[in-house]
Parts: structure tokens; sequence; C-alpha cells
């Protein structure tokens, strides 16, 4: 990270609330036993990017769930500034979600139906935004991917790696402080892997805590922090 | 969300799978198509009693049991009683009193089938019909009574083939000759054929007795009065304009539910195939429902949607099944018109109303398994995740 980088993610961290997890630990019924899939773990998430890398079944993704709150902790809590995700209802969750976080998936999890510009006005058209508003922060997002001039193609009109970017475009709809993104270049070539890695650097540049699950030490090594989960045991470093 | 988005993502929704969604909703539309037509038969019927008969009939009908016997009731009734009535006339602000005698000559041809309706020749047909006219031919005249002839409506003589001068058969004995024809009403009336009282009464075996008395009054409102004095006052069962349209009512209602019952099964059958519809629509979209919760969809907005899904893909299938039942209606009225000179089935606004409110109903019903699975789904393993 460049000296002026790092300056920048120090003078947006203010507006971003702080993402705590304290003693958490999933463990799955599995049969008569159970299966511990994340042991206790406590840290606070920096601003910037931090990569959580392990081989597959290791726990990233159960740590992903719970920090999403997609999934509810067998110990402990998800803290988001003063919120304690793990207490909120459903629809509580639902809404904390829309204003706070971003979600970048493996296979873009794009609407199907719905056009290039429209799955990215989709989180604003949830949180209530006028059409005219939606539109032009949509148009405004695809300029930043390079894909102002797809924005009416749907989805099946889109190679995976612009398909990506229109979901990187969407996470970023609502400008959110939390940023996770789930191997969010497992299905793309190095090249068009490096374009989607540089927005994501680029949006963790501005502030955000960006959560990047990937077992590829490559894409790891460029984030600003990093995580190491086996067995379910989640080290620093 | 504003409803206008949620409606378009429904619709576009339903538009992703065009051939499915397209079966479905002719499917709904064919139920309620069937509906519409079943239930306009009773509002036709409604809407010809009330218009033709309730303001063409006499103030009170006298008869021996009411409309127990139906329309038409047997000539069971002394005529004694038509001299007890007009006894009482000065007393009861009575007008006319008016002996009639029905009878129905059916046929296997439902075309065939005409109600011979006697009444005295001096009197005339307008006693009972004033808005009645002679097209051909002319009149009774007291000369009339006793004689054989006859006076068809337009409908009876257009399906009987009868002109002025033709013959009717009214039993092996006894014919009459045709010396009028009625110009059309587009009512019950086109479908009587008129005859002298004490001819009909000679004809069917009932001299002396008649079917029915019809009274006309100085001043009709006050009919309910006036028909309770008569029932009090001769122990015969007088009935109003109103008593017999409640009686056309009842029956129809009746008619109705069971008309109702028989669409129900296809209505049942349409709702069944929505379910399926929407909850393999649910079903195809587990991992976008999965996504559009992580991103930030509450469950409602899901289960809003699904139902939202279930009631346009119904409402379609309603808006289809009115039109396409307008088209029945119009085909069953061009049937009955040239039978009887009656549109018996009629689209009224209530059955409009009627029809849509079940399609959405039905959408609603059809809709809550498919949109309770949709907003329950657990995100993990909607996203494919464990």
């Amino acid at each position: 990270m460049t000296a002026t980088t790092a300056q920048k993610t120090e003078a947006q961290t203010s507006n971003t609330p702080p993402l705590h997890v304290e003693n958490l630990s999933r463990v799955y019924p599995s049969g008569e036993g159970q299966v511990q899939a994340l042991a206790s773990f406590t840290h606070t998430f920096p601003p910037g990017m931090t990569a959580v890398v392990g081989p597959s079944g290791s726990g990233k993704s159960t740590l992903l769930n719970l920090l999403a709150g997609f999934d509810s902790p067998s110990t402990g809590q998800v803290s988001v500034g003063d919120v304690n995700l793990t207490t909120l209802s459903e629809p509580a969750r639902a809404d904390f979600r829309l204003a706070h976080y971003g979600f970048v998936f493996q296979n873009h999890n794009l609407v199907s139906i719905l056009s290039a510009q429209e799955n990215v006005e989709f989180p604003l058209t949830l949180a209530g935004l006028p059409p005219k508003e939606r539109r032009a922060r949509a148009l405004e997002l695809l300029e930043l991917v390079g894909l102002k001039n797809r924005a009416g193609h749907l989805p099946n009109q889109l190679s995976g790696g612009e398909a990506q970017r229109v979901a990187i475009a969407r996470a970023l709809a609502r400008d959110p402080g939390i940023l996770l993104a789930d191997e969010p270049t497992g299905n793309l070539d190095s090249k068009t892997g490096e374009l989607v890695l540089s927005l994501l650097t680029g949006a963790a540049a501005q502030g955000r805590r960006v959560i990047l699950i990937t077992h590829d030490s490559e894409v790891a090594a460029l984030a600003h922090h990093r995580l190491s989960v086996r067995d379910g045991v989640v080290t620093a470093g | 969300m504003k409803w206008t988005d949620l409606w378009g993502l429904a619709w576009r929704g339903l538009t992703r799978r065009r051939v499915r969604t397209g079966l479905t909703a002719l499917g709904i539309t064919v139920a309620v198509a069937s509906m519409v037509i079943f239930l306009s038969l009773g509002e036709g019927i409604r809407k010809v009693f009330v218009e033709q008969l309730g303001g063409i009939g006499p103030d009170i009908q006298v008869s021996l049991s009411g409309f127990t016997q139906g329309f038409a009731p047997q000539p069971n009734l002394p005529d004694k009683a038509v001299t007890d009535i007009q006894a009482l006339a000065p007393e009861l602000g009575i007008k006319t009193v008016t002996p009639v005698v029905m009878t129905i000559r059916g046929s296997l041809e439902v075309s065939q089938s005409v109600v011979l309706y006697g009444l005295p020749a001096v009197q005339g047909i307008g006693a009972v019909f004033p808005n009645s006219s002679t097209a051909q031919g002319r009149a009774f005249t007291s000369a009339d009574e006793g004689q054989g002839v006859a006076i068809a409506g337009a409908k009876a003589a257009q399906n009987l083939n009868l002109k002025v001068g033709s013959t009717l058969n009214l039993n092996r004995r006894s014919q009459a000759e045709v010396v009028g024809v009625l110009a059309p009403e587009s009512g019950l009336v086109d479908n009587f054929i008129f005859l002298p009282l004490s001819t009909l009464q000679k004809a069917e075996g009932a001299v002396g007795r008649v079917s029915l008395v019809a009274v006309k009054l100085d001043n009709p409102r006050q009919a309910r009065e006036v028909a309770t004095a008569l029932s009090d006052k001769l122990d015969l069962e007088a009935s109003t304009q109103s008593d017999f349209l409640s009686f056309v009512e009842r029956a129809l209602k009746i008619s109705d539910a069971v008309r109702f019952g028989i669409s129900l099964i296809s209505l049942i059958v349409g709702g069944l195939a929505v379910a399926n519809t929407v909850m393999m629509g649910v079903f195809e979209r587990t991992r976008e429902f999965g996504t559009l919760r992580a991103i930030g969809a509450r469950p409602s907005f899901v289960r809003a949607l699904v139902l939202t899904e279930s009631l346009l893909l119904s409402l379609v299938g309603g808006v289809g099944g009115v039109i396409l039942g307008l088209a029945g209606i119009w085909g069953v009225n061009l049937y009955t018109q040239n039978l009887a000179g009656i549109d018996a089935a009629a689209l009224t606004p209530r059955l409009v109303l009627l029809a849509l409110g079940i399609s959405l109903f039905l959408g609603l019903v059809s809709g809550l398994l498919p949109a309770r699975s949709a907003s329950r789904l657990n995100i993990t393993e909607a996203l494919g995740r464990v």
C-alpha cells in the first residue's frame, strides 16, 4: 500500500463503522455428533482490504455468513459500530445489510430478468430512492466499472467478467462501509480477475472494510491485512 | 419499495417463462369464463323478469296456491273466485278483474314450446299486458269468446311458423285459427299464444276453473294491502308483483348456487395451476431470492413479490375470462334470442366484479404457500453455500 493510499484510508475511516467480532463460533450438528465449523474468534476488522485465506471447507464461508448476518453464531456476536447484528430480527438485519453492506459473490448472482443498470439500481429501489436519482447513481457506478455502454444488457448478454463488474457496481450502490466478497475472481481468467480486484482495491482505498474470501494466495497478497483459516481456527497473518 | 416497482418486477418475473405463464393464465381464463357464462344465465333471466314482467304484469295475482306450482299454475281455481273478487272491487279499489287460464305446451324441441294464455276476449290482451300491440291481423273482440281463434306472440309465431290464417292445434279435438300476431316486445310474452278464456278452458277440460285471477288496482301502490285483504277474505293466495319477483329471485339464487358450485370445480383446478406455476417459479429462483435477501430485501418483500406474481397471473386470467365469457354470453344470447326472443344471459357489473374478485382471491390463496416458502428460505442454502 502506498503512503498516499494509506493516508486516504485513514482519512475516511471515521465515516465507516467498525466491524468487530467477539468470541464468535459456529457449530453444526452432524449425524449424532457436531462439527466445529468456526472456533471461538475475536477480531476487529480494520479499514482497507482484509483477505481471509484457507483451503476449501476450512470455515471461510462460515465466517462470511456470520459477518453478513446470513447465519447466527453458536456463541459470540458480530457488531457494526454500536449495533449487535446477532440480536437483530430478520427484517432489521435485512435493513442493516441494505444500509451498511455490499456483497460480491463468486457467481455474480445478478437478477436474470433485470438489465445491468436495473441490477445496480436494485438496492436503491429497495431503499425507496426516486427513479431519477437511482438511475443517475447506477450509470455513475457502471461508468466507474467501465460498463456504462452495457447498461441495458441482461446478465446473459454479459461476459463473466462484465457480470462480476456489474455485481461490484451493485455492491457499491448504497456506498456501504463494509464490502464482503466471496471468491470474486474464482470463475474469471487472470486478466479479468485483475480488473475485478483493482475495483475492490479501489473500494478499500476509499476507507471501506473490504473482506475478501479467497483460497488464492496471490489474490490474498494484494490485501492490506490477512487472516488464515484452517479447520475452523482463524489466525492473523 | 414502491408498489409500481413491485408490480413491474412481478410482471417481469412472470414473463420470463412466457409459455408456462400463458398456459396457466389460459387455464384461469377458461375457468373464469365458464363461471361468468354459468352465472350470466341467472343474471339474464333476472333482468328479463325485472324489466319485462315486473313492468307489465297484473298488480295482484290470485291463485289457489301462490307460486308453489311455478310460473303457470294448473287451472284448479273455481271461477266463483272471480265473482267474489269482483264483489270486493269497490271496497278495495280494484280496477279490473281478469280470469286467466295458463298452460304450457311443451315439446321435445325447445323452440316448439309455448305458453297458452286464456283470458276473456272482451277484455283483450291489454287487460293484463297493456304494452302489447298487434302487428298483423286483429285484436280480440267480444264475439271471439268461445270461438277457435288465437293471437300469437311474435316469437311463438316465428317458432311455430304461424301467420294470420294459420291453424293451431290445441289438442286432437280442438283447433284455433290465428287471427293476429303481436309486435315483438323482447320479453317472455313473445312466447305466449293468447286464446279466449272459454276456448282454452274447454280445450283443457277446465270449464268453470281458472289458473289465476289477474287484478289491476286503481292505485298500484296499495298492492300489498289489497293482496293481504284478498287473502284474508277469500282464503286464497294473493300475490303482488314483488312477491312474484321475490319468488323468481329465490329460485334464481338456488340456481345460482348450483351453477356456482359447478364452476367452483374449474376454479379450484385453475387455482391449483396458479399455485403450481408460482411454486415452480420460486423453486427455480431460489438462488435469486437468496441474493435479494442477502443484499437487503426483507422477507416481507420476497413474500409480497411472489404474492404479487400470483395475483397478477390470476388477474390476467380473470380479465381474459371476463372477455371470453362475454363472447360466450353473446353466443348464448344468439341462441336464446332465436329460441325465445330473450337475452337469457347478461354480463352485469356485479358479475364482472365477482369474476375479478374471485380471480384475485384465487391468486391470493394460490400464492400464499409459495410466498411463505420464498420468504422463509435460508439465505446461505439459497445462495448454494453451507
